[in-house]
């Protein structure tokens, strides 16, 4: 179906202009159709938007209508069976587990990540001496190098970096801790205690994410004419109230699409997942949905089952969205105050 | 996500962003999607070639045969090395051997197109579930029937019972290739050094915990994607205290069947082990090939419950003279209804011939080869390890301890060979993962043995309960 709609449109569009002229209506004059702009609109409207129905939109309703059926995955047969793994799917209290962890993680990670990024980004750019011109702290520059180097690394890599850290016998955790004559972190197992396992995974991610939203945020920061700051400091303002008075309002559009990105990422998490806890964790505390998903879809062989699962992490994302909308109107997004 | 006339506008910017919101979310949805699913359920032609006794399936001259491996521990080089038996043999026959990690994900758009590859090795992490695509495989009974390249009936070359563990329902479908001997295996060097001996039942393991701490080591240790392998212990050690009354409960997900009194038995005396704090601690937090590598290079721990690929898995991780040995799996009591010499045995490296496959007949002469003599040989040789052919390893098990003593124990065990179909190894239900959560913290002490059985009863309760899964019925 969407090649042949972007068929359509590549045939009524890539007409001579010539062509087109002919049409000769009063509306295409007015709006003045050049051969310079349609292909303008080809290359940038008609192109994105049938890639997008070809490779979005049309897996998102293929997704959506196995979700409905009992497809097994490894055959073209299926049954459509309605509801049923939706009934399932809010009874499995596994999955029910993984819902929660994750609606953890997407809370706990983007407010931690981005106050710290918050934090050190108003460090290095205006945190610094209250003398002279406003700036951040000395040697800013080199701090804001070394906190993207997390970032560099790819989220694999991180994984199983962080889980020969944790390694109960030979990590450099434990090591350090030990060497410190703290004796009850002998073998203490991070990854493997469900009091810790979701804590140490959730702090992997913060490491490795702070580095870039803190990037982000200097470049919003950066874009803040430097005379507003001055204002506030001539009106007495700390650096504190500098930052929740000017700094924050003034980039609140920046911090709203940080906090969409990394609760996205929280909600996913799978990467990180499958390199520190690739079995769902100490009592499945760390067990996420796209990890369940991604089990009873190929190892279960119930892609059905998975999609009703990749369905309503869908919708978990889209209300996350929504959410970060609404609080971002609450607290005063409709006063412009960015524009 | 598209033009603005305008500067980037707050409206714009945030459809931009709940844009943004749904693509990312498609990332998972996405994944579920397929290539269009072509219903071309074809059975499987007559064979087009000559068949003859030196080509029992009638292979078509000229005609390619696909082989799809799992590239793990084992490698692909033994499966060419089969590939050039079946071209020397069958003149103008092509083998392609393609290898792959991750089977389940590469091979799943195939299945549903109804293209699959001609024999695939099904085996490792993402294998793909058996119970799945029961439906969509070639009987392979022919194949065993067959007589190999040296003219012998290949049924009667083989290890007794090495087709159980590959027929459901009564149909033969999935041939295990390489032949697996589950055991608790140590350094009989260290054990020699301090006159130790290797512990008949859970009693003995419990005494010699306690010699083991004097030296300061630890009985036992597990990594915490491994920690099932303490689950394939008990069971073998439930079965031959119990019979196969324990087997066919377990492998018919029976309710209560965690609750037998062998099981619980067996559990009591791990948890003895456990509480006593022979467990090398950390378990559930350390990667499986480090807890290993604890046990066979370090020597933190003295045994480890494995099955026998554990030396060639080792291989690079093992101390110099760690003379790598095996033993039967510890019984309750010592007048259990199998003999401790009984032996958990079944094979591994699941190889399947999809009945949609181009080549169907190429696929079964590919397997064909694999279990005739050379190939076999070359098989032990290279990779240290039996395939369910007989008699290809000698007695000096080319060199390795491990390899002498599970020739040995299988000798010693004689017709007392038992395996099982539902729960690990074979893991039918794909029931691991969840069983994985349960064991893991039974054996870092953080659960007792009636909240192990519970976890595990739950386990198998959700899917006896689950109408959406076909069940085998074990007998």
């Amino acid at each position: 179906v969407t090649t042949l709609t972007g068929g359509e449109l590549t045939s009524g569009v890539s007409a001579p202009p010539g062509g087109l002229r002919r049409i000769g209506s009063a509306r295409w004059r007015k709006r003045n159709l050049t051969f310079d702009k349609i292909t303008f609109f080809l290359v940038f409207l008609v192109i994105p938007v049938a890639f997008y129905l070809a490779f979005v939109v049309s897996p998102f309703v293929q997704a959506a209508y196995f979700s409905l059926t009992d497809w097994t995955g490894f055959t073209p047969a299926m049954n459509f069976i309605g509801l049923s793994n939706y009934a399932k799917l809010f009874t499995d209290d596994t999955f029910m587990q993984a819902m929660a962890n994750n609606i953890l993680m997407a809370v706990v990670v983007p407010i931690v990540t981005l106050g710290l990024a918050m934090f050190f980004a108003t460090l290095v750019t205006v945190g610094g001496s209250t003398k002279g011109n406003i700036r951040g702290l000395r040697n800013s520059s080199f701090y804001r190098v070394i906190s993207f180097f997390p970032y560099v690394i790819p989220a694999i890599v991180i994984g199983l970096i962080w889980s020969q850290i944790y390694d109960p016998s030979a990590g450099l955790l434990n090591g350090i801790l030990t060497r410190l004559g703290l004796d009850q972190f002998t073998s203490f197992a991070w990854l493997g205690d469900p009091r810790t396992a979701r804590w140490a995974v959730m702090f992997v991610i913060i490491w490795g994410l702070v580095g870039f939203y803190m990037v982000l945020f200097i470049a919003a920061i950066k874009g803040i004419p430097a005379e507003v700051f001055e204002a506030a400091r001539i009106d007495g303002a700390g650096r504190f109230r500098t930052a929740m008075s000017i700094t924050i309002p003034l980039i609140r559009e920046n911090v709203q699409t940080a906090f969409i990105y990394i609760g996205i990422l929280a909600l996913d998490a799978f990467v990180y997942m499958a390199a520190l806890e690739p079995g769902g964790g100490p009592d499945n505390t760390t067990l996420v949905m796209a990890q369940q998903l991604f089990t009873t879809a190929f190892t279960k062989g119930q892609f059905g089952y998975a999609c009703a699962m990749g369905v309503v992490l869908a919708i978990i994302t889209l209300a996350y969205a929504g959410l970060i909308f609404a609080i971002n109107r609450i607290f005063g997004g409709k006063s412009e105050v960015g524009e | 996500m598209g033009i603005y006339d305008t500067p980037l506008g707050r409206r714009d910017f945030l459809r931009g962003s709940l844009a943004a919101a749904a693509l990312a979310a498609t990332g998972t949805l996405g994944a579920c999607a397929t290539s269009g699913t072509g219903t071309s359920t074809q059975t499987s032609a007559p064979p087009a070639g000559q068949v003859s006794d030196t080509n029992p399936f009638g292979v078509e001259s000229g005609s390619t045969v696909e082989a799809v491996i799992f590239k793990g521990g084992y490698g692909i080089d033994y499966a060419e090395f089969a590939g050039k038996q079946v071209e020397a043999k069958q003149q103008g026959v092509t083998v392609k051997v393609t290898p792959t990690t991750k089977v389940a994900q590469t091979l799943q758009p195939r299945f549903v197109a109804g293209n699959p590859p001609d024999v695939i090795d099904n085996s490792g992490a993402g294998l793909i579930g058996v119970n799945t695509i029961r439906d969509q495989l070639a009987e392979l009974n022919d194949v065993i029937e067959a007589k190999n390249y040296e003219g012998t009936v290949i049924k009667d070359t083989i290890y007794q019972g090495v087709t159980e563990p590959g027929t459901f329902d009564g149909k033969f479908i999935v041939l295990n290739y390489v032949l697996s001997v589950f055991a608790i295996w140590y350094s009989a060097s260290l054990f020699e050094q301090n006159g130790w001996t290797v512990p008949k039942t859970y009693d003995e393991m419990l005494a010699l915990g306690e010699e083991a701490k004097g030296k300061g080591k630890y009985l036992l240790g597990w990594g915490k994607e491994a920690a099932t392998y303490y689950q394939t212990m008990a069971i073998a050690s439930a079965i031959k205290e119990g019979g196969d009354e324990v087997r066919l409960a377990l492998d018919n997900l029976k309710p209560g069947c965690w609750s037998l009194p062998p099981i619980q038995d067996v559990f009591n005396g791990l948890k003895r082990i456990i509480d006593a704090g022979y467990m090398k601690p950390g378990g559930s937090g350390t990667v499986f090939t480090a807890a290993q590598a604890q046990w066979s290079e370090a020597e933190d721990f003295i045994l480890y419950p494995s099955g026998s690929w554990i030396e060639n898995e080792m291989k690079d991780q093992t101390k110099s003279g760690f003379k790598m040995t095996g033993a039967p799996e510890p019984t309750v009591t010592s007048n259990s209804k199998l003999p401790w010499e009984a032996l958990h045995s079944t094979a591994g490296e699941g190889y399947i011939v999809p009945s949609q496959g181009k080549n169907v007949a190429g696929g079964k002469e590919f397997l064909r080869a694999m279990l005739s003599r050379e190939a076999a040989v070359n098989f032990a040789k290279t990779k240290l390890a039996s395939t369910i052919v007989k008699g290809t390893v000698p007695p000096d098990g080319f060199g390795s301890t491990a390899l002498q003593s599970q020739i040995q124990m299988l000798e010693a065990a004689g017709s007392n060979v038992f395996s099982w179909t539902v729960l690990n190894p074979a893991d039918l239900y794909g029931m691991n993962t969840d069983q994985l959560v349960v064991w893991n913290s039974f054996l870092s002490g953080d659960s007792d043995v009636a909240e192990l059985t519970k976890g595990l009863q739950d386990i198998t309760d959700k899917v006896a309960n689950d109408d959406s899964i076909k069940k085998v019925q074990v007998s």
